[in-house]
């Protein structure tokens, strides 16, 4: 190939390049050296050639520099880009240094060995480098601040909760002493009332009177008393339960390695008449230790397998079971479930299944509707989480997470 | 020795309450005297005055204005001239808490409201008073005799 072009041609062709082209023989000695290597080094083609390349390489690198080309010349790689990081320094002719991007490759011609490098002026792309490393240090600088910010966020979300919490607990604990009088004075007229049904049997009342005082107890006072009563009870069911609810965030825990595997013995023994009565199986896998407080941990086994049992389809022997799947890699967090074949959620409400006062099922079973309330807030508080999977007429498995102890903050 | 009929003092700021406590109990047959004051204060007042001489028992609200019952059961608690007096406490709730506070400061027995006889007989017992009460089928006058126990 090269010898279908003239030398000046060639020349003229290398001259046009805005690279620096070096050649080097076997010694390394310059052969070629461009106009574009002129303008890079400053040097004048004819102070270089037959020059040791060394020249254009700074002291200190000219040892590790030579044995790259040595290793590069003896190698079976025809071409590739020079040093660790395709960099180099190179080394003009007034003293002063600068980057510059290397590829070099070799060829045999007339049985000698020719090497040749391409030279680029790395001094832009070290500017993009530099950039692109600021640019990274800043980023990360402002996905630690953001970090910060959304820590601060959610603590004090944690505070309003609490502080929520407070609230309702004070409200309800000042509702029950009216609520105390509305009982107590409803039964009080009750029992007049019933006093008074024994004196109208007196036959010494005129008949007509008789049937008419009756009729005034009956339907006018009794019934009026029967709705007061029952709506007082109902009052008194919410208070209570709002109580429950605002002690579950605010009751201290005391964090320790908790024996999930009694406590779920435990709770299953204080359920084993109500599933006896609803000839239900309860059955317990093996179940990890978790970091946790003992009491909070029975809370939430307790509530979710009462209601486990609560809902139960009649069409089928019911069956709960408490278990544990196989230990994810991360180590950090164990999982447990409470899974029934009972009637099941309807998609739709799913949404609404952990707030307070929600019930799908009123008559079904007794209950103000805040144990999942209750239980996704305090496995909030445990550094834990809850998620449930239902199909309407098939069942639910309801699957909940502790942190392990390996994960806990000193 | 004579026995003087125990005289129960109820210190509660609701009317409704005090009603109800008393109701319940004379329909249930007590006849002991039912003193009754709305606060702390007019608590310890009637306690140190002293004035019938009569055994007390005391039905002491938690919660009342000036003087709470918790109060109230530190100071007679901390004078050996009134730390022997029975003290029930009443609550409207059954935080634990709150009992825990009492208990600590050496009541023994509390009821939550609203207060029904059961209870109170229990708490009676509990307490190591023994009140026999006769019950009569008909608008009880039953004859209370209660004994204090030392």
């Amino acid at each position: 190939m090269l010898a279908s072009i003239s030398p000046e041609r060639l020349a003229e062709i290398l001259d046009v390049a805005e690279d620096g082209i070096i050649t080097v023989d076997a010694q390394q000695r310059i052969v070629l050296f461009n106009r574009g290597a002129a303008n890079l080094f400053g040097y004048h083609p004819s102070e270089v050639l037959g020059q040791p390349l060394d020249l254009l390489i700074p002291t200190r690198f000219r040892g590790t520099h030579s044995d790259d080309v040595k290793a590069f010349a003896a190698g079976p790689v025809a071409a590739r880009p020079m040093g660790l990081r395709r960099v180099v320094t190179g080394l003009r002719k007034d003293g002063t240094e600068f980057p510059a991007e290397v590829t070099i490759c070799k060829l045999v011609a007339e049985g000698d060995l020719l090497l040749t490098a391409i030279v680029r002026d790395a001094v832009e792309r070290k500017k993009y480098e530099t950039a692109l490393l600021q640019l990274n240090q800043e980023l990360e600088e402002r996905v630690r601040q953001r970090t910060s910010e959304l820590a601060e966020r959610n603590l004090q979300l944690m505070q309003k909760t609490e502080e929520n919490e407070m609230f309702v607990y004070s409200v309800s604990h000042d509702l029950r002493s009216p609520l105390v009088n509305l009982e107590g004075f409803s039964q009080e007229l009750q029992l007049a009332v019933n006093d008074l049904a024994t004196l109208l049997s007196d036959d010494r009342i005129p008949s007509d009177i008789r049937s008419r005082a009756k009729e005034l107890l009956s339907s006018g006072i009794e019934e009026s008393v029967g709705f007061i009563r029952t709506a007082v009870n109902r009052l008194g069911r919410i208070i209570d339960a709002l109580l429950r609810l605002s002690r579950a965030g605010r009751v201290e825990y005391r964090l320790q390695l908790v024996d999930v595997q009694l406590v779920a013995q435990r709770v299953v023994d204080s359920l084993r008449s109500t599933a006896a009565a609803h000839k239900a199986e309860v059955v317990i896998g093996t179940l990890p230790p978790a970091w946790g407080d003992p009491d909070a941990v029975e809370q939430i086994l307790a509530n979710l397998v009462s209601n486990a049992l609560k809902y139960l389809d009649p069409a089928r022997p019911g069956r709960v079971e408490i278990g544990s799947p196989p230990p994810s890699a991360d180590q950090k967090t164990l999982t447990y479930f409470v899974r029934d074949n009972g009637v099941g959620i309807p998609a739709a409400y799913s949404t609404k299944l952990f707030q307070a006062f929600q019930r799908l099922h009123p008559d079904k079973a007794p209950g103000e509707g805040i144990g999942l309330a209750i239980v996704r807030r305090v496995l909030e508080r445990l550094g834990g989480t809850i998620a449930v999977e239902s199909r309407a007429g098939e069942g639910t498995i309801f699957t909940f997470t502790l942190p392990a102890e390996s994960s806990r903050h000193p | 020795m004579i026995h003087k009929p125990l005289v129960i003092l109820l210190a509660d700021d609701d009317d409704g309450h005090a009603h109800l406590i008393q109701r319940n109990l004379k329909r249930a047959g007590v006849v002991n005297r039912i003193e009754r004051v709305k606060d702390g204060q007019e608590a310890l007042n009637f306690v140190r005055e002293g004035k019938s001489d009569a055994p007390l028992l005391l039905l002491l609200d938690i919660n009342m204005p000036r003087v709470d019952g918790v109060e109230v059961l530190r100071q007679l608690k901390a004078d050996p001239a009134t730390s022997s007096i029975p003290v029930i406490m009443l609550t409207t709730t059954d935080d634990p808490r709150e009992i825990s506070r009492c208990y600590q400061l050496g009541c023994s027995v509390y009821i939550t409201k609203p207060v029904r006889y059961e209870e109170f007989a229990e708490a009676l017992s509990r307490l190591g008073l023994f009140l026999e009460i006769v019950k009569l089928p008909d608008p009880p006058h039953a004859t209370a005799v209660p004994t204090t126990s030392a």
